[in-house]
């Protein structure tokens, strides 16, 4: 943890003690009681809108089931407010999974109407199923606060919601500094690119889902017993906006701003009381006003100042890498990596985009890919990587079949990628994305990540050590601290090998990597290439520019038309006939030099 | 027999409206890959005004005219104020809340200056009533999903023969390109959205007969306009259109046989379920993404 | 996410935290009543009303010479329609502003929820409009709820009793808002139905801003009901009239007082003849309260027409409630919750609605309301305007 945010927990802690001390009478303290809830709402609901970059607009829809469950069974079960919490947590959790799936289908704006949607469901069933929830009158008589057949009087009360609050926050930063927050911040940014390093988005996105549900479920049932009365006017869709606002306004991914954003929202209401019957229009002024001024939140406006003010801070040294032919030597056991493709045959409609092409990149090689534009080179590249499906015909790495696995289990097979068009994560800086890549190889789970546990340091130290090293041979380790998105294009090709290689891959895939580079900038990269395959790492090279391919390829497949043609060495190549035909349309010219489009 | 034609022509009616409002929707989506979540305030605009007017002495012809020109202005300044400062963000979140925000401020100066109550808007399609097929109607909600029919065909006719029609077709298929060739792309999506608000407006006139012009009246048809939209494929105008229209239809049904209180909850339930099915809604275009 | 913004961000809010507590540490003692009602939202109209009718009422009291001899003062909350805000409202007024009383508002789940609130703090309250049976009769000693308004009890009785003038088979419909108010009374009118030894042939509900109720027409003409009693605001009575208007069904129409706004505005000639319950009305000969009344509402809020006056009823129940708050603390002697309580018990006042003799009766629990069934008005809407039963055309 940072020292800034030491401070800033240090700080939490001595708010939270100090309020019921300062609070001139019970009303205050009920008011700031509320907030604590609101905030847990906020905190969890940032997990999701933050990290996973997901909107939902139906948080009080969650915020409701756990109101009504944690309320119904505290007054039919006469559970005490633990267990009450834990089965709201459960029931909402399990909603939270319910609204993750359409996730695996919808984005954006469509994924907001669903949320929408949801919120908006059970707003109508509480007011529908009135057996259950009493419907419109809601339900009353919910017993006061009691732990373990104990009674909770105010301040005891009060202590439980801010430890609840306290650890969550705590908690929610953990997650965000350990894999979970960076792979779902990563998945936000390019889902294409998490997906090629082994990051599998859909369980991220029900896990972010989860975490907002089950805080939001908690904070339900804290609600029913603080209020002793629950009905379905405080779970709408005005409701759901303003959770949203909470997180956006106080800063989204920030650690701090949720809560903020929480104890504005909840004491503006309180202000607003003052405009009479302008209010809701002073508060929708208010909502225009923070949109325009602080787009990215305080904690974020802040943040994005203070950077400005200081950049110097940005350059800390790393300390610690560890080097890479350390990192990414082979273990001894296991031999080089073969890819083998047979017959892949990949249709789009009607268009043959393969056809029946076969290709064995052998272990420790540098296998170059070429061939005219529209060959299907992109399309070999994406099937074998998962992204597409191939219509018939199969591939696999080291006798583990591809075929059928999802881009993400093949990246966890050892297969990392490069992008054509590259797909950093644009907002995180150059280690994380380093560190994202080496994802994968981190193996703490949840509670390890939430506790901060030792084990889970040392992993996490080591991941940092590792990805430093990465920089520093491909030589970004200036830049460590720099947002992925500032970096020149060239720096940004070779951030995305680094990448790819934190995943510790035992077969890199690079996709037209010296496209858009400088004469110099591509004899590094032809530099680069042969110290990685001297690593022992398998190497697939789809690229146009010859003399690259000339130089590092092994074995030179050349694809037209969907079909292999040629497959040989890289002079055999060169002097094969129809190769020549496919690259400038009459035979008899030599070699195809230049042919890069 | 006769229930049966009454749930369907009333069904239609209210269709008509989710059917014109979801045009909308349509209409700046395609343009601007963005919407206004006041949309329901649009209609609003268009409702209350037209009955305000009347009720000061206008000719209803005069009024309602003023009341769609009206909506039609909301609809470009919100596009220029709160929606374009926000475009192109990785997420929604932008626009969606400053649209929410607009439309806070507008429905609560209506609500200032009604009070709260309702405002009538009387029209000769709400004079007396009309039997077709053994149910009674008001000849209103007759001609309502007539022209959401025609406003739709309208719709199709200005973008196969205007040069603002296939400038707005050209944005909606790669804004780029249509910058590329000359074409103003701000001015298109200004213009989209006025327009997509002058149909929210019309919308509001014609069911303000009705349903009486109130500061609320746009909240629920602008939900389920929305929601309507995204069902039947907010890239096709026929779809959302069709989507509307049947959606109404269902809604009466369900609160016919089974209950008044299962409607939202059954409506809601069936949006997510079709979307869960086609992602892109029920006639939507599958967009593709490359790699 | 580093350097120094952090931190400064974290200062500005303790700063605001610790400001917002000193500040508000300093509450006022000065004798105020506290009013939590919607003053924005659809019934933003019951908010003005009630502050119309309390403001005006304190404004006498404070010329007066205030209440012994300290003045008056309303304290005026939004809660709009949220019980939640309702009961953060009422804690507020009691605990941080420290009011002599909690004055109602307009909606029926609101005043349910402030009654645990209410007994909790050991508070006054008194309604003014939100008309729910429970929400007073509560099964509480001692009852802090009172109310200056119409009970659902009382008036489903009376207009059960109407209906049943006009249809003696019995062969009654009820058609209610799916609200706090229309649900709560759904049990009123069955055990008033029940007590006359009927059922209801249809019951039918709906969510405000409906646009067709055709279905519920429908079935209520399939069961054979002769009269339509609605439990709604004007807007939706208003739709329930033009459904029953297309389908050609023409029962007798008697409805709560919802529907005692602006209906004959909206429906026109459609509200000719529906019977609507009211506690008061500025149209019938006034009293020398109610000329006094309607000056200062001309005075004070340019309402010169008393038939422009759409809340009569929550008006004239604000000017009683704060009338009768008063006489108690002055019986009471001190501004102290648990005196006045006690003392509203023995306030005897010949009020603007009703002659209150006695206000509130302890011996009884059904006597924490003042208004009583015999204070009850049945109005008719006739060519806009909602006049008194007796002697409208429709008195037969």
């Amino acid at each position: 943890m940072s020292r800034l945010h030491a401070i800033g927990f240090l700080l939490l802690a001595a708010i939270l003690v100090a309020v019921p001390l300062a609070s001139g009478n019970e009303y205050e303290l009920r008011l700031f009681m509320l907030f604590l809830i609101y905030a847990i709402i906020a905190v969890g609901l940032n997990v999701l809108v933050g990290l996973a970059g997901l909107v939902s607009l139906g948080q009080a829809g969650l915020f409701a089931l756990g109101a009504y469950t944690g309320a119904v069974v505290a007054i039919r079960l006469g559970f005490d407010m633990i267990s009450s919490g834990l089965i709201a947590a459960i029931v909402a959790g399990l909603f939270g999974v319910l609204l993750a799936y359409p996730t695996v289908r919808v984005r954006g704006v469509y994924l907001a109407v669903v949320t929408i949607a949801f919120g908006l469901i059970v707003e109508n069933v509480a007011i529908e199923w009135q057996s259950l929830t009493g419907g419109t009158t809601g339900i009353t008589s919910i017993p006061s606060p009691n732990a373990f057949g104990v009674a909770l009087s105010g301040y005891a009360y009060y202590v439980v919601l801010a430890v609840s609050l306290f650890l969550l926050v705590l908690a929610t930063h953990h997650l965000k500094d350990s894999r979970y927050g960076r792979a779902m911040l990563a998945t936000a940014q390019s889902e294409t690119a998490a997906r090629a390093l082994g990051l599998n988005p859909t369980a991220l996105r029900t896990l972010a889902f989860v975490v907002a549900a089950v805080t939001s479920g908690i904070a339900g049932t804290y609600y029913a017993f603080l209020n002793s009365y629950i009905s379905p006017d405080i779970f709408t869709f005005t409701d759901s906006v303003r959770f949203l606002l909470m997180v956006i306004l106080g800063g989204a991914a920030s650690t701090f701003g949720p809560v903020i954003g929480a104890y504005l929202l909840t004491y503006l209401p309180e202000y607003l009381q003052e405009f009479a019957v302008w209010q809701k229009f002073a508060y929708g002024a208010l909502l225009l006003v923070v949109m325009f001024a602080l787009p990215r939140g305080i904690m974020g406006s802040l943040g994005a100042l203070a950077a400005r003010l200081r950049p110097a801070a940005k350059a800390a040294p790393l300390d610690g890498a560890l080097p890479a032919d350390v990192t990414l030597a082979p273990e001894a056991s296991r031999p080089h990596a073969e890819l083998v493709a047979r017959d892949l045959t990949v249709r789009f409609g009607g268009l043959t985009a393969l056809a029946s092409a076969s290709l064995r990149v052998k272990p420790g090689e540098i296998h170059a890919l070429i061939g005219p534009n529209g060959a299907g080179k992109s399309t070999f590249v994406n099937t074998i990587s998962g992204f597409y499906r191939p219509t018939s015909g199969a591939c696999e790495l080291d006798g583990v079949a591809l075929t059928g696995l999802s881009s993400h289990e093949i990246a966890r097979v050892g297969l990392a990628r490069t992008f054509q068009n590259t797909e950093l994560f644009g907002e995180m800086t150059v280690l994380e994305n380093v560190m994202v890549g080496y994802q994968q190889r981190l193996t703490y789970g949840i509670a390890a990540a939430v506790l901060h546990t030792p084990a889970m340091r040392r992993e996490e130290s080591r991941c940092r050590r590792t990805a430093a090293g990465l920089l520093a041979f491909v030589g970004l380790e200036a830049y460590a601290h720099e947002q992925a998105r500032f970096l020149p294009f060239g720096l940004q090709r070779r951030l995305e090998i680094a990448r790819a290689l934190a995943a510790g891959p035992r077969l890199l895939l690079l996709d037209e990597p010296a496209a858009g580079l400088t004469t110099q900038e591509i004899d590094e990269l032809e530099a680069m290439i042969r110290k990685i395959a001297g690593l022992g790492i398998s190497v697939l090279l789809i690229e146009h520019h010859v003399e690259l391919i000339m130089a590092v390829a092994d074995t030179v497949t050349v694809l037209d038309y969907g079909q292999v043609i040629a497959s040989d060495t890289p002079s055999a190549v060169q002097a094969n006939p129809r190769v020549v035909e496919a690259y400038f349309g009459t035979s008899g010219h030599g070699a195809p030099a230049e042919a890069s489009a | 027999m006769s229930t049966v034609a009454q749930y369907i022509f009333s069904g239609l009616a209210i269709g008509g409206i989710y059917a014109l409002v979801a045009l909308g929707f349509h209409i700046m989506w395609s343009a601007a890959r963005a919407v206004n979540f006041a949309h329901g305030d649009t209609l609003m605009i268009g409702g209350l005004l037209a009955a305000y007017l009347v009720g000061s002495g206008w000719s209803l012809v005069l009024a309602c005219g003023l009341a769609v020109l009206a909506g039609g202005a909301f609809g470009f300044a919100l596009e220029r104020l709160a929606v374009r400062p926000f475009a192109g963000q990785a997420n929604s979140i932008g626009w969606m809340l400053t649209t929410i925000a607009v439309g806070i401020m507008v429905e609560s100066l209506a609500t200032i200056e009604t009070q709260g109550y309702a405002l009538p808007l009387p029209s000769p399609g709400v004079a007396g009533s009309v039997q077709v097929l053994g149910a009674g109607l008001y000849p209103q909600e007759l001609v309502i999903p007539v022209i959401a029919v025609i406003a739709m065909a309208g719709l199709r006719l200005l973008q196969r023969h205007t040069l603002i029609g296939r400038a707005m077709q050209a944005v909606a298929h790669n804004k780029n390109a249509a910058a590329l060739m000359g074409i103003d792309v701000n001015l298109v999506i200004a213009f989209s959205f006025a327009l997509a608000s002058l149909t929210g407006a019309a919308a509001g006139v014609l069911i303000a007969p009705v349903v009486q012009a109130s500061a609320t009246m746009g909240v629920l048809p602008g939900l389920k306009g929305f929601a309507v939209a995204i069902m039947g494929g907010i890239t096709s105008a026929p779809g959302v259109v069709l989507t509307g229209l049947a959606y109404g239809v269902i809604e009466k049904f369900v609160e016919g046989y089974i209950s008044t209180a299962a409607r939202e909850i059954v409506g809601f339930s069936l949006m997510i379920v079709v979307l869960l099915a086609f992602p892109q809604g029920l006639f939507g275009k599958r967009e593709v993404a490359k790699v | 996410m580093s350097s120094k913004g952090l931190m400064r961000g974290q200062l500005l809010a303790a700063t605001v935290a610790f400001g917002l507590f000193t500040s508000a540490a300093h509450a006022q003692q000065q004798p105020c009543i506290g009013n939590s009602a919607a003053v924005t939202g659809p019934a933003a109209f019951s908010g003005q009303a009630i502050k119309m009718g309390a403001q005006i009422a304190i404004d006498e009291i404070n010329e007066a010479g205030g209440v012994l001899g300290q003045k008056l003062r309303l304290v005026q909350y939004d809660d709009a329609g949220a019980p939640p805000r309702g009961v953060d409202n009422t804690r507020r007024i009691a605990l941080a502003d420290k009011c002599i009383a909690v004055l109602g508002g307009f909606h029926s789940t609101v005043a349910v929820a402030q009654v645990e609130p209410i007994h909790e703090i050991g508070i006054p309250y008194m309604g003014v409009w939100a008309a729910n049976t429970k929400a007073v009769e509560n099964g509480r000693d001692p009852n802090f709820m009172f109310r200056v308004s119409a009970k659902d009890k009382w008036v489903a009785r009376f207009l059960v009793d109407e209906a049943l003038k006009v249809s003696k088979d019995g062969k009654i419909a009820f058609f209610y808002e799916n609200t706090g108010w229309g649900n709560g009374a759904l049990p009123d009118i069955k055990a008033a139905m029940a007590a006359r030894g009927k059922e209801l042939v249809a019951a039918e509900t709906f969510n405000w801003n409906d646009q067709d109720m055709s279905p519920q027409v429908i079935r209520a003409r399939d069961a054979g009901a002769e009269v339509v009693m609605i439990w709604s605001l004007d807007r939706e009575g208003n739709q329930v009239l033009r459904a029953m208007d297309k389908i050609g069904y023409k029962p007798a129409v008697i409805g709560a007082w919802g529907i005692s706004g602006n209906l004959g505005e909206l429906a026109g000639p459609l509200a000719n003849g529906v019977r609507v319950m009211q506690t008061y009305s500025f149209l019938t000969p006034q009293s020398e309260t109610g000329k006094k009344v309607l000056a200062a509402l001309a005075a004070k809020y340019g309402l010169n027409d008393p038939s422009a006056i759409k809340a009569a009823s929550g008006i004239a129940d604000a000017y009683d409630a704060v009338y009768i708050l008063a006489d108690a603390i002055k019986i009471a002697g001190a501004f102290d919750w648990a005196k006045v309580q006690k003392a509203l018990y023995e306030v005897n006042r010949d009020g603007l609605v009703a002659p209150y003799k006695p206000a509130f009766d302890k011996s009884d629990p059904e006597r924490n309301d003042a208004l009583l069934p015999e204070h009850y008005l049945l109005a008719v809407w006739h060519d806009g305007k909602l006049i008194p039963f007796k002697g409208s055309p429709y008195d037969k």
